[in-house]
């Protein structure tokens, strides 16, 4: 008896001391210590990436090791598991071991038993719970979800469909930035109007004179001396009292209008002397400058030129080549209206020519000299054409011709089908008839100092050309900067949109950029189907799920390309409900521990000596001396 | 702003020598001068918060400028409590606190440096923050950070008073208490009490953090770098908190427990500092969405 009876005491004691191990603080803190190192190494070394990753991050040797003891993906691996388990054992054994049924136990139980929930309620979770994500694509709908990490299909028993989603935006946000160049630094400055910022790094202070959230350049004529240096005239048509066109001619620059409909052209000139007064009003009679051709052979010297005129046939000298022009355009694209009646936006010519191969026609656009060699078949590939239509090439029967000189004359003639029919004298606001027609041509002002005032005004009127509502109208911001530098002040318009503006010594530049329309929110609208009958719909967003069934299907990603589908996680947790009363009855505990307890413990003790109702291990614990 | 920011921090650093000097030169009038020098600067503090959340038109903890400019609130809003407690309710001598108070105005004036270095414009709220959860859980820990900065600056204080003091230790056991000697010897006894009132917001905080992760991604714990390294921080404070049960176990001396227990506070509060503001330097934070914006 007593042999028999002496195992069991050993192993009685065994007992007690495995106990004795698994109830210990020891062990809670060398659980804890290993979690933290754990919890270390698996932000400081890469997880859950391909080995090759580890092999080229690491080296071969270190590499294999790694994944030997499951580093490559400690959250996940059987040992941290274990740590887990190891953990929730030692909750439990050392609160058994404690349990006393005392008010200021509570907290130590509450606490330590909570942790053991929320373990346990993540074991539930993981064992039966559901974990996956599935894209919708906009208006169409899945019965199904994948899992999560290995994408297996699993059918959910009903269907979901995404009727809508959408990205809000933010309205764009704007930020002014200086740049100072040799030092390499960008700033981001306040916006705020009136306030003098001094950039870091340089002499300069900006202030922000202006802001106008959507502005536009205006451009106002002024006129800027006497002395006729860029002469210009603004000029008004009408036909029966009322206005056809309005605009500037200017003498030295966009000096014609042409009007297709009627088959008019007027231009303004400048004379120096009334010799070449004169002159010009002859020159007008003349058919104006016509377009021409150049023909180039390539690989000789030859060259030609031709008047573009139709039936223009010549024959190349050294060559067999005979080119014949068959047609012209100002405008390609409008080449079957009439000539007069087209712009000159795309001149062409066609021509055909015929060599010892046969004939053979291509169009020649001025704008695109060797366009043909490129795109079409074409035989004679060593005919180069070149068409070139002077700027001011009309082919209108009427003409109306402007002429100004120093000495203060200044005419208008009325030229038709290439002959003078009038010459007289203009003066300001005075309606003059072009001979023949109902029109009249007034000459409202006169500038002979032309230039253009550039003013930056808040821009009003619709959004024409713009293909969205008001409300998602962005517009086209400005300030106004005032640089107070070396050079002393003054103040330019930064538009926002534009490249950065460099300030004079080019080592300092401010940028008033756009900074990214920000996203507010993703939305899918969600609905539910089960045999045919919407059973719920709902708009989800991130932090707003929707729940049917058990399942929760979250917003947590989209589309990136084209918006198309929603991505959703969808999740199962049976074992919410034992997390959720881990977490309130741990915050609970070490709140009454740690805010409840003292005071609770004095109160039940009043009178009583410290050293009477605290135990020595307490004592220990709480710091008291 | 960036004016009241600049004076903000020059009344912090004024707090800094104002400590100092109460502590070398311990005269009553000297006590109320430090603390109105910090609360002042406390004031201003909290009128750069509630500028910025009126501008902003959320609460100001969202992004890397806000988080630095209302840590530095939480940490002089939580000393000031700590002192007037101290003085007023447990009425012992501020000596009992001492030179903390400088220590976390420098820590305070540190924040507000950075927070001058930051980009300060206003950034909307991205989706996953837009959430009720976002005050409190980022209150949670900012006051927990808080209380826990003090418990390091009491571990420094012990650990520096223990040295200077090693010769004379055995002096130290025999000196009756109740005297000035012993007074100050008692750092690590407040750094726990500061540990204890700054160790449930950590709970509350990591445990709010886990509720809003489930409502806005699904997932309680993500193993991302933030959840993972305040999961460490948690970690390290409870050990801390379970130490003074496991040592009288050991053979280790009971004079040199208490270093020990300073010794991991000394790395506790790093650690809580790398988990605010250093996880960009983790090599695993590149996947993480959970991290301040650069």
């Amino acid at each position: 008896m007593a042999k028999a009876a002496e195992p069991q005491q050993r192993k009685s004691r065994n007992d007690s001391k495995v106990w004795e191990i698994l109830c210990s603080v020891r062990l809670a803190v060398i659980i804890i210590v290993t979690m933290a190192v754990a919890c270390i190494l698996g932000t400081v070394i890469l997880q859950q990436k391909s080995p090759e990753e580890y092999v080229g991050r690491y080296g071969t040797g270190i590499a294999k090791f790694f994944s030997a003891i499951q580093l490559t993906d400690i959250f996940h691996s059987y040992w941290f598991s274990l740590l887990l388990i190891l953990l929730c054992v030692n909750l439990g054994c050392c609160t058994v071991k404690r349990w006393r049924n005392k008010v200021l136990m509570i907290g130590f139980l509450v606490t330590h038993i909570s942790i053991i929930l929320i373990l346990v309620g993540c074991v539930v979770d993981l064992l039966t719970g559901v974990k996956g994500g599935v894209n919708i694509y906009e208006g169409k709908s899945v019965d199904y979800y994948l899992t999560r990490p290995d994408y297996q299909k699993v059918p959910l028993g009903f269907q979901v469909f995404c009727d809508d989603f959408v990205i809000e935006k933010h309205p764009p946000k704007y930020k002014l930035i200086t740049y100072v160049k040799d030092k390499d630094k960008q700033k981001a400055v306040s916006l705020k109007v009136g306030k003098k910022i001094s950039i870091p790094g340089t002499n300069y202070a900006a202030t922000v004179k202006e802001l106008i959230d959507d502005a536009e350049v205006l451009h106002e004529p002024i006129n800027v001396s006497d002395e006729p240096d860029n002469p210009a005239l603004y000029i008004q048509l009408s036909a029966n009292d009322n206005v056809t066109a309005e605009g500037w001619l200017l003498a030295k620059d966009r000096n014609w209008y042409n009007d297709t409909q009627r088959d008019l052209k007027i231009d303004y000139v400048w004379a120096d002397n009334d010799e070449a007064h004169e002159r010009l009003i002859n020159a007008a009679a003349k058919n104006s400058t016509k377009p021409t051709l150049e023909i180039r052979i390539e690989g000789t010297n030859i060259v030609k030129n031709v008047l573009v005129e139709k039936g223009n046939k010549v024959s190349i000298e050294g060559t067999d080549y005979v080119i014949e022009i068959k047609e012209f355009a100002l405008d390609y694209s409008k080449r079957l209206v009439p000539l007069s009646e087209q712009e000159p936006n795309n001149p062409a010519v066609m021509v055909e020519i015929s060599g010892p191969q046969g004939k053979d026609s291509r169009w020649s656009f001025s704008k695109y000299p060797d366009y043909q060699d490129k795109a079409h078949k074409t035989i004679y590939k060593d005919v180069k054409l070149l068409c070139t239509v002077p700027e001011n090439f009309s082919d209108a029967k009427n003409r109306v011709r402007i002429v100004q000189n120093r000495s203060g004359k200044q005419t208008i003639t009325y030229i038709k089908d290439g002959k003078v029919i009038s010459t007289i004298d203009w003066v300001l606001g005075q309606n003059y008839n072009i001979a023949d027609s109902e029109l009249q041509i007034r000459i409202v002002k006169y500038f002979p100092s032309y230039s253009l005032k550039k003013t930056v005004v808040k821009k009003t009127g619709g959004h024409e050309g713009h293909n969205h509502g008001p409300s998602e109208h962005h517009g086209n911001p400005a300030i106004l900067i005032e640089m107070e530098g070396p050079r002393g002040k003054y103040a330019e318009w930064v538009f926002a949109h534009t490249p950065p503006h460099w300030y004079p010594d080019n080592n300092f530049a401010v940028l008033y950029e756009q900074s990214g329309m920000e996203i507010k929110d993703y939305k899918s609208i969600l609905r539910v189907v089960e045999n045919g009958k919407t059973m719920v719909t709902k708009t989800i967003e991130v932090n707003n799920a929707l729940k049917y069934k058990g399942f929760v299907f979250y917003q947590s990603s989209y589309d990136p390309e084209g918006e198309r589908y929603t991505g959703l996680q969808v999740t199962k947790n049976p074992g919410l409900l034992v997390v959720y009363t881990g977490f309130i009855l741990l915050c609970l505990g070490i709140v009454f521990i740690f805010y409840v307890k003292p005071f609770l413990r004095r109160k039940l003790n009043k009178g009583k000596k410290i050293e009477e109702y605290y135990s020595e291990e307490e004592m220990l614990a709480e710091h008291i001396e | 702003m960036d004016f009241m920011l600049k004076l903000t921090l020059y009344v912090y650093c004024a707090a800094i020598v104002a400590y100092i000097v109460r502590e070398v030169w311990r005269a009553n009038t000297m006590r109320w001068v430090a603390f109105g020098v910090l609360s002042s600067g406390f004031i201003l503090n909290t009128i750069l918060v509630l500028t910025r959340w009126a501008e902003a038109h959320h609460a100001p903890m969202s992004d890397k400028f806000e988080s630095f400019v209302f840590f530095a609130w939480s940490i002089a809003l939580v000393y000031l409590i700590f002192e007037l407690v101290t003085i007023f309710i447990v009425k012992v001598h501020e000596s009992r606190i001492g030179i903390i108070g400088a220590l976390q105005c420098v820590l305070i004036a540190w924040m507000i440096y950075f927070a001058l270095q930051t980009d300060s414009t206003i950034k909307e709220l991205p989706p996953a923050l837009q959430s009720n959860w976002l005050v409190t859980h980022v209150i949670c820990y900012f006051l927990s950070y808080s209380a826990l900065s003090m418990s390091f600056s009491a571990a420094i204080v012990y650990l520096i008073h223990r040295w200077i003091f090693s010769g004379k230790q055995k002096v130290a056991d025999v000196v009756e208490s109740g005297s000035q000697f012993k007074k100050d010897y008692s750092f690590d006894k407040l750094a726990y009490i500061a540990v204890s009132i700054g160790f449930p917001f950590l709970t509350i905080g990591l445990i709010t953090g886990a509720i809003w992760a489930k409502g806005a991604w699904g997932t309680y714990w993500g193993w991302d770098p933030k959840e993972i390294w305040s999961l460490i921080s948690w970690l390290v404070y409870l050990t801390y908190m379970h130490l003074p049960l496991m040592l009288p176990k050991t053979s280790i001396k009971k004079s040199f427990r208490p270093i020990l227990l300073s010794i991991i506070l000394l790395i506790a509060f790093p650690i809580v500092l790398f988990t605010f503001m250093g996880l960009h330097k983790l090599p695993t934070s590149a996947d993480s969405d959970h991290i301040y914006a650069e």
